[in-house]
């Protein structure tokens, strides 16, 4: 579904992605892992089109998306939940997902489409009204991930979504990202987090300064002690 | 629970002000009170460009007498010198004043980070001084006079009257629409806003164009209230008075917006009789206001009178 042939993105001079290639099948989830700096973000931002690569493709259904702008990406299907919770935190619950529909607004479209969210996820509904600023950072996420959903994407890419939630909460949204999954949208995965990532991904690559270190089946670098513990810190996970 | 008088005024607190204006030349006041309130309604459309601008879409512009100022010269120039009718002027300038807010926005709105105040700054006194300096179109320090005028005071009055009421209404649709959406997502996060698809720039763009017309009206309305245009009347402290304004009238909100213009353009006058304390008094209400915005915001207030 998704291809990344020999990426490369800087910020200035300084190369941040060094010719990574990432492939993410449909209807799986991939796990995209690594220490802080490591480029995880950046290659997120370069599919979303919220950065230009220096060279390289990404390919969505075979067709190049790299030069296109974020809002014909997103009209592709492409959403991202980014990282931090970025909620609008001035605007409403209802307004922050009607802007998950932006790009294709209908009005419709938009309250089949919230109504599914809110069943999805039931806090949002009771909170329609309320400033999202407002909100626990659980429902933030929460918020964030609805809003990502709201333009029915094949593919969902999400940002740390456990960073600074408790963890009672993230393996809510956890098993939230395994059910979206099962629903049929494709997940790309980005976390810090590697023992929690792995353990609902198909598929994981990991990122060191900007390339890709290693890549496997999910289940094999989660068994592999030693790999577990030179890349991701060690068997307990990096917090 | 609210009371009942509240209910009964739900949502109608733009009526009351606009129903307040409305009988005012029938009770006749003074001449000068008269139009010192003329003057707070055509402020009243600037304090509103500002609410799209600031209020909605988080841009902040320092020379907004600039543009008012190329409203109003353009409406006089094109009167005098270019003898077109009155009517046609007013329709044009205001025109002619967006597309000077799309030349000072493309440039701006193409970087990232706070250009626009910048560059409006730097427009207002380049308005200024070229308005000082064009002695033989705009009659430069001796001002520009003899120009016809639209209508006489009372038809004026009410021909601002609809025109505010218009513009109010108009910010308020524009807040709950689908480009006001896109506005206050801008103002909140622009990398959000973009990641969701919205062109950041072009919807920038639009903003100020939009408040720029707004403006460049407001400009028309000036001219044809004074009957004299002088450069000093669009000097950056005009921009400033503007911008207390609209912080004053709550930012978001076209009602308290109109509230605020009336009250800031008449404070200085009704404290006349302070003699020379008044600036002073009148700085330490400003000061005070401030001070206890949460407490007295119009915007608190309107939601008292407010729908749903």
């Amino acid at each position: 579904m998704l291809k990344i042939n020999n990426l490369v993105v800087s910020y200035g001079l300084e190369p941040v992605i060094k010719n990574v290639d990432i492939h993410v099948p449909e209807g799986k989830i991939i796990a995209l892992l690594g220490a802080n700096g490591a480029g995880k973000s950046t290659i997120l931002k370069a599919i979303s089109g919220l950065v230009k690569p220096v060279s390289g493709e990404i390919l969505f259904h075979d067709e190049d998306i790299s030069k296109r702008s974020p809002d014909k990406i997103i009209r592709l299907g492409i959403s991202q939940v980014p990282e931090g919770r970025e909620v609008f935190p001035g605007l409403t619950v209802e307004e922050n997902l009607k802007m998950g529909l932006y790009t294709n607004f209908k009005k419709g479209v938009y309250e089949e489409r919230v109504e599914q969210i809110y069943s999805f996820f039931p806090r949002l509904a009771e909170r329609k009204t309320q400033l999202s600023g407002t909100m626990s950072g659980g429902e933030q996420q929460m918020l964030v991930i609805g809003r990502g959903l709201m333009s029915n994407p094949k593919l969902l890419m999400l940002d740390e979504p456990s960073l600074g939630l408790a963890p009672i909460i993230v393996d809510d949204i956890f098993d939230k990202i395994q059910e979206i999954n099962e629903s049929g949208t494709t997940v790309l995965l980005i976390e810090q987090n590697a023992t929690l990532a792995l353990s609902i991904s198909d598929y994981a690559y990991v990122l060191n300064i900007g390339s890709v270190v290693l890549h496997g089946l999910s289940e094999d670098i989660q068994s592999d002690q030693s790999l577990m513990s030179s890349y991701l810190g060690g068997a307990g996970g990096a917090d | 629970m609210k009371t009942k008088i509240t209910d009964l005024l739900k949502g109608k607190f733009i009526y009351l002000i606009f129903g307040v204006l409305a009988v005012l030349p029938i009770i006749g006041l003074p001449s000068y009170q008269f139009y010192m309130i003329e003057r707070g309604m055509q402020n009243a459309l600037v304090v509103l460009s500002l609410v799209i601008l600031l209020g909605y879409t988080g841009q902040l512009s320092l020379g907004h007498a600039g543009l008012v100022a190329v409203g109003a010269y353009s409406y006089g120039i094109m009167c005098t010198i270019l003898g077109l009718p009155p009517v046609v002027a007013l329709i044009i300038s205001p025109v002619l004043t967006a597309i000077v807010g799309v030349i000072l926005g493309f440039p701006s709105f193409k970087l990232k980070g706070p250009f626009l105040v910048v560059i409006t700054i730097a427009f207002g006194e380049i308005v200024r001084i070229l308005v000082l300096n064009a002695v033989d179109i705009t009659g430069g320090p001796y001002g520009m006079k003899g120009y016809p005028v639209l209508f006489s005071d009372t038809a004026m009055h009410y021909f601002m009257l609809i025109l505010v009421f218009l513009a109010t209404f108009g910010a308020n649709r524009l807040s709950n629409s689908y480009i006001g959406l896109a506005f206050k997502a801008i103002r909140e996060d622009e990398v959000a806003a973009e990641l969701m698809g919205v062109n950041v720039r072009k919807f920038k763009l639009l903003s100020f164009v939009i408040s720029a017309f707004l403006a460049g009206l407001s400009g028309v309305l000036f001219a044809n209230l004074t009957g004299y245009l002088n450069p000093d009347s669009f000097a950056s402290d005009t921009s400033a008075a503007y911008l207390l304004m609209v912080v004053i009238g709550g930012m978001t909100s076209p009602v308290g917006a109109v509230l605020s213009a009336l009250l800031v353009t008449a404070l200085p006058e009704l404290l006349r009789f302070l003699q020379d304390w008044r600036m002073i008094i009148y700085g330490l209400i400003l000061f005070i206001y401030v001070r206890f915005y949460q407490v007295i915001n119009i915007e608190s207030l309107k939601k008292l009178f407010k729908r749903r």
